[in-house]
């Protein structure tokens, strides 16, 4: 299967005519709320190790769930986080390319070159939660960055396997439902990603 | 969850990297969690806001593309395959002919009804007209 599949149905669904009943829809709404408040942080977390820019991963997290809620919210919960992490992962392709993109023309135009990296922000918001003494949350800092950077050099596939299976805790049916792919290939990506990860990072980590 | 990965050091990997995951889920800070916050609520009422609309309007675009693409294929294939334009070649003979019996019919003598009055009328004349042509010229 091709890696650029895309959701065959995201944008082409749209509700049934017959209107629910407003108790249901209610109902529904915060049915979906709770789902989302549940996996907004962790889908926030898995489009940053993809795309490592934040601005690009809320957007990413932002569409995923309009898409969500706007035409999947009628299906059954037990559906939406297969389906969400597929439009998401589908969001996170799209900003690569738009980034791709991006990158080509900026090499022609003048002006300084985008750097995610040193963008000025509020020192109050990058306060995190207290909790882990210092010097261990350092550690363990560095040791997620380094995960990180080995994600990012693995093939798309492999990344979306393991961060599917490994970060969101899916199971292979899931997976496979969220990567539009066989249980097969979900085995052999999350294999592979497992290996060359391990490979990469055994040593030091 | 690794189900298929029995070799001990493997799932200590596993088990190591997932719990870095959730470290760093959990130092996330105020200001993306705040982020994350405002966008579902952003997203949870336009899903309620497309819901309230009538469901002709909820209809995607590509609906009406669609449409608009029949209409002119449609348009393109009666335009080439239609009964006055056979395997979509005019010639211009064809084109001159149809132009001079439509000049004949409209600039007719008004006084004697339409074309069809005329030829009428002169049904005879033509029959010997006709006949004339096609016999042999006589020596």
């Amino acid at each position: 299967m091709s890696g650029f599949d895309t959701l065959p149905s995201a944008w082409m669904v749209w509700d049934d005519p017959a209107p629910a009943p407003r108790g249901a829809v209610l109902e529904q709404t915060r049915e979906l709320d709770k789902f989302l408040s549940e996996i907004e942080r962790r889908a926030f977390r898995m489009a940053q190790v993809a795309l490592r820019d934040p601005d690009d991963a809320m957007d990413a997290v932002q569409d995923a769930m309009l898409k969500l809620a706007r035409n999947y919210g009628a299906r059954p919960s037990a559906e939406w986080r297969p389906l969400f992490y597929r439009i998401l992962e589908n969001a996170i392709r799209d900003q690569q390319r738009r980034r791709s993109v991006r990158k080509r023309f900026m090499v022609w135009l003048p002006g300084p070159k985008e750097d995610p990296d040193n963008e000025a922000q509020d020192p109050i918001d990058s306060v995190a939660d207290g909790g882990t003494p210092v010097p261990e949350r350092l550690m363990q800092d560095e040791a997620m960055q380094k995960l990180e950077s080995s994600l990012r050099q693995l093939p798309a596939r492999q990344r979306e396997a393991f961060t599917l299976r490994n970060f969101e805790g899916l199971d292979v049916a899931q997976t496979a439902s969220a990567m539009g792919c066989s249980e097969g290939s979900v085995k052999t990506h999350y294999s592979r990603a497992v290996h060359t990860l391990r490979e990469q990072l055994g040593e030091v980590w | 969850m690794s189900e298929d990965t029995v070799d001990p050091a493997m799932s200590r990997f596993e088990e190591r990297s997932r719990e870095l995951f959730q470290n760093s889920v959990a130092g996330l800070d105020m200001g993306t969690r705040s982020r994350l916050t405002q966008a579902r609520h952003a997203a949870l009422a336009a899903a309620a806001s497309a819901r309230r609309r009538p469901w002709l309007l909820r209809m995607p675009v590509w609906a009406s593309a669609a449409g608009v693409t029949c209409a002119a294929v449609l348009g393109v294939a009666l335009w080439f395959g239609g009964p006055l334009s056979p395997h979509g070649q005019i010639s211009a003979a064809d084109a001159q002919s149809k132009f001079e019996d439509l000049d004949i019919i409209a600039a007719s003598d008004e006084s004697s009804g339409d074309a069809m009055d005329m030829l009428q009328d002169d049904l005879d004349f033509y029959a010997w007209a006709d006949k004339t042509a096609g016999s042999e010229p006589t020596a």
